[in-house]
């Protein structure tokens, strides 16, 4: 898709999607969201040709393309637009209109594990519980940080938290910092023993009902455990 | 009617406030131009001619004409340092000037609005202006060539190797809620940055567009040099970062290599929009025009003035200066009608 084929005009079809509410016919074609991406470049990624791409309609081009596919999603493409077009919620549309089978693999296991098991990893709860006691073990080891342990399933506490998966995966380290800093302000916090997985990846592969049985998990923990604050930094 | 019993109040004096009363006096009416600052000219009379290896028409020069004609013009009597205090309908117009506190009152049979444009002030825009030195408006670039007659790098003093040229910097943007293109700053540019390159050959110029506004009859003319001389770029930045040795890094875009990009400048010029004035808004509403979600995009309001009231030049509308003095031209026309056909002798 780098170079560009020319489009029968017989193909366009400007009013395939109208009824999306994202504004993608305002668009001036001033690039900024391109220059601001982190990604565009990468297999030729180009934001502001998505965004004509979906302005004349070619469906068919736009939902074979890896280009959707490219986008991580973090919306600065939105924050940068000076006519204020809703960039990340078109590539989570174009997404959704990709067979389920055809979307690429890890992601689609990954939220098929996810709602199964609660988890993008399919990881068994007692795992899970085993991890995070390791790491706040090794934590307690360190000076200054003397009796420290994790507080799985607590009710009533301030915060309640989500883990993202390569958290209780590959960077087991990375959980240290911000459960030592929980630790130094005396803060009252617990992780939930099941549906603890932060990424939605529902949100990702433009799946609205899985994103929302994603989300529906967090707020029934929140409830289960009648915890005051959610912190959800995925 | 007798033209030398009618005196018209013109408020602005800028090109197109100095053009409008120009006009009039020679149509034989009594002219009182207003100016709130210390000097004529507005912002026009800060801009640099911009010719190369020949004229490129920008209209620069027109305003040290249209300063002198408006001031040795026995018909015309100028107010500088002043502001309109108040104005009372009557048949005529009884209008209170403030000239440095002293107030005067004069008596007026038609009032034209030259009010002008505010620049947009970039400083919220992802380009380090008023941080970086060497970050600057199209308006000061133009003050700095006019003054010194060359272009040096505010931070060092240094030419510069190269030049980039943002454009539509506070324009064609929903979410500052200007929606207009400003018209001018495209053609403003490239010419300037011909006229950098005519006078200090060794300064390469990259002008990043959206798409190049073809205004004024000889564009083509110089576009076509331009294309030549200048890296057009169809894409606009979206950081200035500075760099270690005080140069700019610019990341964007690159429409041809499908690349992400990142070029350092010697310089970084922002073509800033124009915005209505606030003068026009109070002073419309002195006038009791509606002035409510007024913009250069909504202003049905000063399409259809009250009797008596006429507006001309950037007050409107972004224009360049030959299309203000047009526009001046029309409106000092258009009050010499309505007075032809509105008796508003005094009685």
């Amino acid at each position: 898709m780098t170079t560009p084929e020319p489009v029968s005009i017989n193909r366009l079809n400007p009013d395939q999607f109208k009824h999306w509410p994202c504004d993608q016919d305002h668009c001036l074609t001033c690039a900024l969201c391109s220059s601001t991406c982190p990604v565009s470049g990468i297999d030729g990624f180009d934001p502001r040709k998505i965004i004509r791409m979906i302005s004349l309609g070619l469906q068919t081009e736009l939902v074979e393309s890896r280009w959707p596919w490219i986008c991580t999603m973090c919306g600065k493409c939105e924050h940068v637009c000076p006519m204020s077009i809703h960039i990340p919620d078109i590539m989570r549309g174009i997404r959704s209109l990709r067979d389920r089978n055809q979307v690429p693999g890890i992601l689609h296991k990954g939220l098929e594990a996810a709602l199964k098991s609660g988890n993008n990893l399919g990881l068994p709860q007692e795992d899970f519980v085993f991890i995070l006691e390791e790491v706040a073990e090794e934590i307690a080891q360190e000076p200054g940080f003397e009796g420290f342990s994790v507080s799985v399933d607590k009710e009533g506490a301030n915060i309640l938290t989500t883990i993202h998966n390569k958290l209780v995966n590959t960077h087991t380290e990375d959980l240290k910092h911000w459960w030592k800093i929980f630790y130094a302000a005396g803060e009252d916090w617990t992780i939930p023993a099941e549906n603890w997985e932060g990424t939605n990846w529902g949100m990702f592969t433009g799946d609205d009902a899985a994103m929302k049985v994603m989300a529906g998990r967090i707020a029934e923990n929140m409830a289960r455990l009648k915890a005051k604050n959610l912190l959800w930094p995925e | 009617m007798n033209p030398a019993t009618k005196q018209i109040l013109v408020i602005g004096g800028g090109i197109s406030g100095l053009s409008a009363a120009v006009d009039l006096a020679r149509l034989g009416l009594a002219v009182i131009l207003v100016e709130h600052s210390a000097s004529l000219g507005g912002h026009a009379a800060h801009l640099s001619c911009k010719a190369a290896d020949r004229c490129v028409a920008c209209g620069a020069c027109m305003v040290e004409e249209k300063i002198r004609e408006a001031d040795t013009h026995d018909a015309v009597q100028i107010f500088l340092n002043t502001r309109i205090e108040k104005i009372d309908r009557h048949n005529r117009f009884d209008v209170t000037l403030n000239q440095n506190g002293q107030c005067r009152h004069v008596s007026v049979d038609a009032v034209l609005l030259a009010t002008g444009f505010t620049p947009f002030h970039p400083v919220n825009k992802p380009y380090g202006y008023g941080r970086f030195e060497n970050v600057m408006t199209n308006l000061e670039l133009d003050q700095m060539m006019r003054r010194n007659g060359a272009i040096k790098r505010p931070s060092d003093d240094e030419f510069p190797g190269n030049m980039a040229f943002i454009q539509c910097v506070g324009s064609r943007d929903s979410s500052l809620g200007h929606l207009w293109c400003s018209k001018i700053c495209c053609g403003a540019a490239l010419r300037m940055a011909r006229c950098i390159q005519h006078r200090q050959p060794e300064v390469k110029a990259t002008f990043f567009y959206i798409d190049v506004q073809n205004f004024g009859k000889n564009f083509q003319t110089y576009y076509a040099d331009a294309q030549q001389k200048v890296q057009l770029i169809r894409s606009i930045p979206a950081d200035v970062l500075k760099t270690a040795d005080d140069r700019l890094k610019l990341s964007y875009f690159d429409p041809d290599t499908h690349a992400y990009q990142e070029s350092v400048f010697d310089m970084v010029i922002l073509s800033i929009g124009l915005m209505p004035s606030e003068s026009t808004r109070d002073l419309a509403a002195m006038l009791n025009i509606d002035m409510a979600g007024y913009s250069f995009e909504q202003k049905s309001a000063l399409l259809r003035p009250p009797d008596g009231v006429f507006i001309a030049g950037t007050a409107l509308e972004p224009m360049g200066i030959a299309e203000s003095t047009l526009s001046a031209g029309k409106a000092a026309g258009d009050i010499f009608h309505y007075l032809k056909n509105h008796d508003t002798d005094i009685r």
